[in-house]
């Protein structure tokens, strides 16, 4: 026993070793990212390159601060702002959409799944024209709906496909028992499968949210107003006319994702606990 | 009344949860999606712009794009670039998915710091790569000569093949977030009795990956390829900053290349044929692939 | 019941204030797009708006920034779109295509009895041109000259080149571990063109004319800098402000590049000793001409953006704005009068001498990529200069044969 436990141990060592080690390959990008953020530009293209800043240089942060009529707080607010927005729609569409085609049979079954895929198929900057035309019809141009509407299209497809695998892998006796328990269809959808599905849920919202944070090109070509535009705007501020600022770059892309992160790791606990959730067991 | 109630009664009460999404995205994406096919057998370039009527020249853009030639290098491109991503990506996020799904205190939360790859835009990574690759300044040749790997540095940017490599290197990078976290959740919905029990019958590790763990994944699995084929096959942001189609047009996907065409030389209807060349082709893969899952499931 | 009326009245004197400032309101707003990014640019830009806004009642002009990167497609969509702004300042050699896509108004009438037109040069002057008729006015320009690290050259011994010649070996020369000799921004784009182009043009040649001796002598020259290990591979995939960092962190003794990178090149490396020289020269001096023009979009408001396109163009008005931008002045009346302390801008101003325009042609867009390709694969090696110029001149010749 106190074998095992020794084993077991080691075991864990090993995986925390090892897991360290994966982590270190795959950040390292970032890390370089983060030293580039404090070096000076000339130090940037030394050779060799320098492994940790010679001298800190933390002027590329604070000129974040105060950069044209581009403010960094603002466009944060927006990004957030949009972001959620078409998380929140992507869900309230993909949910049933899916729940629809996984769960019933119908007609033209195929012909949905394969039409939500269709609206992916062509590449964001062939459907930034037709876009912009119809967004302008709306009288919708130059206003947040307008991102809006237009990242929810890249959350919907991907919800409806993932939650659609989620719902079809529920066992079919789960719901028999639940319509001998005196659920209609709706409550059953409700309290059953919504519940065992919600890890599939949390992913999709993070990842229709991430969809929304990542976005340039709908938020640049739809708002042309620089109080406007989501935080991934600013990139432009430091790759302009007369080439790219790195050390500014570097800065700005560190500071737009670390309010992110920290809504990651505040929230692990709920997305573990989505993650974990065991209701199929019952 | 009567009727409708009656279309409604079984499984066609399924159009009704479908519906609200579905017209949101024709009309959003419905529209475009044709306007860019008519515009690809129209003749809109510089000097046709604002015509008010534009001519129609059938399938003449698509076949003035074949006699260029760059065409052919970007299909080729494209096919290369999403198999090999598609494949490492899925391979390595697989298995970092399994090894995070044990119990040990670092999993989690390093999990969860993985995907800050995904939080990053996509602009900042690809200049990111587009700098460590470089030849004279970039730290990766400078880890592989410090180590003794190579004696020259390697030209990786600059050279057509290299250059690929890279941009698929940058892209899997991206993409490994994306298929560890989906397979995780996947692995999550399969209920720790199955493996313990499979484990009291005398199956060991391998047999019970194979004969559980797969066969439970299978609906996640398919939906991630699918997904991660569409979404690799339209790249656009990584490679216009990495390489712009570079050295020599060697390096274009068909979304850049229809960029190119539209946005940089103002050939609006190549642009558009362009794009619907990778449309046909992404759709065609969808259909087969619908073919394959469902046809067994016999939906109706 | 009393808060009630109290917010009423708030209401009501609200409406008040907003329908007397919108009564006040009846000015033109003339909008203009432009693609400064940096603050001081910026800054300056809103200072000569806010003089035109100040020196008359009836026009209000607003300017609005669109990045560079994202320029060309927002304007090529707003032009499908017919949702336009009344100025556009952009890129000298994407005038005429703009013009050609009928965004521009044809402004030759009315600027006719516009004394002042006299003095502008030829070269800024041609670019806002197509088919002899005005489509704009030149904003400012600049050209590329040749920077060099003065003790990297003391200490290999060189003076400054002054030919073709001079410039392989004196690159050669300088050429040390990691200080690579020469540099100049090659990327397949119109940067890439831009560079290019003052070697075609150095050996007598058009921009429509590669593919004979001379043309294959400019491919030559990159390909030779390029196989003698005095400029790297990698300026292919450097911009022009990639390039002044290589050349401000030392790893470049010389480099071909604009007046638009002084001031940041004294502000990132006080401490680096450079200079510069006029272009070394071939069978003729030759230099691009690079700058931004304005262009006056069709519509109704074509007057008022005439107007403020008047009173930016006036002497007066030039003189506060051209230097803070960076630019040599357009006319020859403003140019005289600039960087009388500043030796190193006065460079640039008499390089300006040998400056053309490329194009102006509608198609100029595909000719260029068609030259920087060409450029692009005698420099890797992937072709030779004659395989790579005689495709280029069959492209080229397909555009402007078609014209």
């Amino acid at each position: 026993m106190a074998y095992k436990r020794n084993s077991d141990t080691l075991n864990r060592i090993t995986l925390c070793a090892v897991s360290l080690i994966v982590f270190a390959v795959l950040m390292f990008p970032l890390y370089w990212m983060l030293v580039t953020s404090f070096k000076k530009e000339i130090e940037i293209f030394q050779v060799p390159p320098t492994l940790f800043p010679s001298v800190l240089n933390t002027d590329s942060y604070f000129a974040q601060l105060k950069h044209g009529d581009f403010n960094m707080f603002g466009s944060f607010k927006n990004s957030f702002v949009i972001s959620f927005c078409a998380m929140l729609i992507s869900l309230v569409l993909a949910i049933p959409a899916s729940y629809g085609i996984a769960r019933f049979q119908f007609r033209g079954k195929r012909l949905c799944i394969l039409s939500f895929l269709v609206t992916q198929m062509l590449p964001v900057s062939v459907l930034l024209t037709p876009m912009f035309i119809l967004f302008k019809n709306l009288h919708l141009l130059n206003k947040q709906f307008s991102a809006i509407l237009s990242d929810a299209t890249i959350g919907i497809p991907f919800s409806v496909l993932i939650l659609m695998s989620y719902f079809a892998s529920i066992p079919k006796e789960l719901e028999d028992a639940s319509r001998i328990d005196g659920c209609n269809r709706f409550s059953a959808f409700l309290r059953v499968f919504l519940p065992i599905a919600s890890p599939g849920v949390i992913v999709c919202a993070v990842f229709s949210f991430l969809y929304g944070w990542g976005d340039l090109a709908y938020g640049m070509t739809f708002l042309q107003d620089q109080k406007m535009r989501p935080i991934t705007a600013g990139i432009f501020n430091f790759m302009g006319q007369y080439g790219t600022k790195w050390s500014y770059l570097t800065a700005f892309a560190v500071v737009t994702i670390i309010p992110v992160v920290l809504i990651f790791v505040f929230m692990q606990k709920y997305i573990i606990s989505g993650l974990t959730s065991g209701a199929v067991k019952g | 009344m009567n009727r409708i109630r009656l279309f409604f009664r079984y499984g066609n009460i399924g159009y009704l949860f479908v519906l609200p999404a579905m017209l949101y995205m024709l009309a959003l994406v419905g529209y475009p999606i044709v306007s860019n096919f008519i515009l690809s057998v129209q003749d809109v370039t510089v000097t046709t712009l604002n015509a008010p009527v534009k001519p129609f020249v059938g399938l003449r853009n698509y076949r003035m794009l074949f006699a260029d030639g760059v065409l052919q290098t970007s299909l080729v491109n494209t096919f290369v670039f999403t198999c090999c991503c598609i494949v490492f990506q899925f391979i390595i996020g697989f298995a970092l998915a399994l090894f995070f799904n044990r119990d040990f205190s670092f999993a989690k939360p390093i999990r969860g710091l993985l995907m800050i790859p995904w939080m990053i835009p996509m602009t900042v990574t690809a200049l990111m790569f587009k700098f460590m690759f470089s030849s004279n300044v970039g730290i990766i040749n400078q880890f592989l000569q410090s180590w003794g790997m190579i004696g020259q540095p390697i030209e990786w940017l600059l050279q057509p093949q290299l250059a690929m490599f890279s941009l698929i290197v940058a892209n899997i990078w991206i993409g490994i977030p994306f298929n560890m976290i989906l397979i995780s959740t996947g692995l999550t919905t399969i209920p720790p009795e199955l493996n313990e029990a499979a484990a009291i019958d005398g199956a060991n590790k391998r047999q019970s990956f194979f004969y559980i763990t797969l066969p439970m994944l299978k609906p996640v699995i398919e939906s991630v390829l699918l997904l991660g084929f569409i979404y690799t096959f339209k790249v656009f942001d990584l490679v216009f900053v990495m390489t712009n189609g570079g050295p020599v047009n060697s390096t274009h996907l068909l979304s850049t290349y229809s960029y190119k065409l539209s946005f940089t030389l103002f050939k609006y209807s190549q642009g558009a044929a362009t794009a619907n060349i990778l449309f046909i082709i992404l759709f065609a893969v969808s259909v087969m692939y619908l073919r394959f899952v469902y046809d067994d499931k016999g939906a109706a | 019941m009393k808060k009630g009326f109290r917010t009423v009245c708030v209401i009501l004197a609200a409406c008040a204030l907003f329908s007397s400032g919108a009564f006040a309101q009846s000015k033109t707003t003339v909008t203009i797009w432009n693609y400064w990014e940096t603050p001081k640019h910026q800054e300056t830009l809103a200072r000569v708006c806010k003089d035109f806004n100040d020196s008359q009642g009836k026009i209000e002009v607003v300017t609005k920034y669109i990045p560079f990167a994202d320029f060309k497609k927002q304007l090529s969509i707003g032009a499908a779109a017919s949702e336009l702004p009344d100025i556009v300042i952009i890129d000298n050699p994407d005038h005429a295509s703009y013009s050609g896509m009928g965004i521009f108004a044809d402004i030759t009438d009315k600027m006719a009895s516009w004394p002042d037109l006299k003095q502008y040069f030829d070269g800024p002057l041609n670019s806002c041109k197509l088919n002899g008729r005005l489509y704009g006015l030149p904003f400012g320009s600049n050209c590329l000259s040749l920077f060099y690290n003065e003790d990297m050259l003391k200490a290999a011994n060189c003076q400054p080149p002054k030919t073709w010649d001079d410039l392989k070996s004196v690159a050669l020369k300088t050429t040390k571990g990691k200080v690579h000799g020469f540099g100049i921004s090659s990327v397949q784009n119109e940067e890439g063109t831009f560079g290019f182009l003052c070697w075609l043009w150095g050996t007598g040649n058009s921009s429509f004319k590669i593919n004979d001796a001379n043309g294959i002598k400019a491919l030559s020259l990159v390909r030779d800098l390029v196989k003698s290990g005095a400029m790297p591979k990698e300026v292919i995939n450097w911009t022009q402000g990639d390039t002044m960092n290589q050349f401000i962190s030392g790893n470049l003794a010389m480099m071909v590049n604009g007046p638009w990178q002084v001031p940041t090149m004294r502000e990132q490396a006080p401490n680096l000793k450079w200079n510069v020289v006029q272009l070394p020269i071939g069978k003729k001096a030759a230099s691009d001409l690079g700058g931004e023009n304005f262009g006056v979009v069709k519509g109704d408001k074509v007057d008022e953006s005439l107007a403020f396109l008047k009173f930016v163009a006036s002497p007066a008005e030039m003189k506060t704005y051209i230097n803070d931008f960076g630019y040599i002045a357009s006319r020859k009346d403003v140019a005289a009068t600039q960087f009388t302390n500043d030796a190193v801008m006065k460079v640039f101003s008499a390089q300006m001498a040998s400056a053309q325009p490329r194009g102006p042609h509608p198609r100029w867009p595909e000719i260029s990529d068609a030259l920087s390709l060409a450029m692009n694969e005698s420099l890797t090696g992937i072709a030779t200069p004659e395989a790579a110029a005689a495709k280029a001149q069959k492209t080229i010749d397909s555009i402007v044969g078609t014209k």
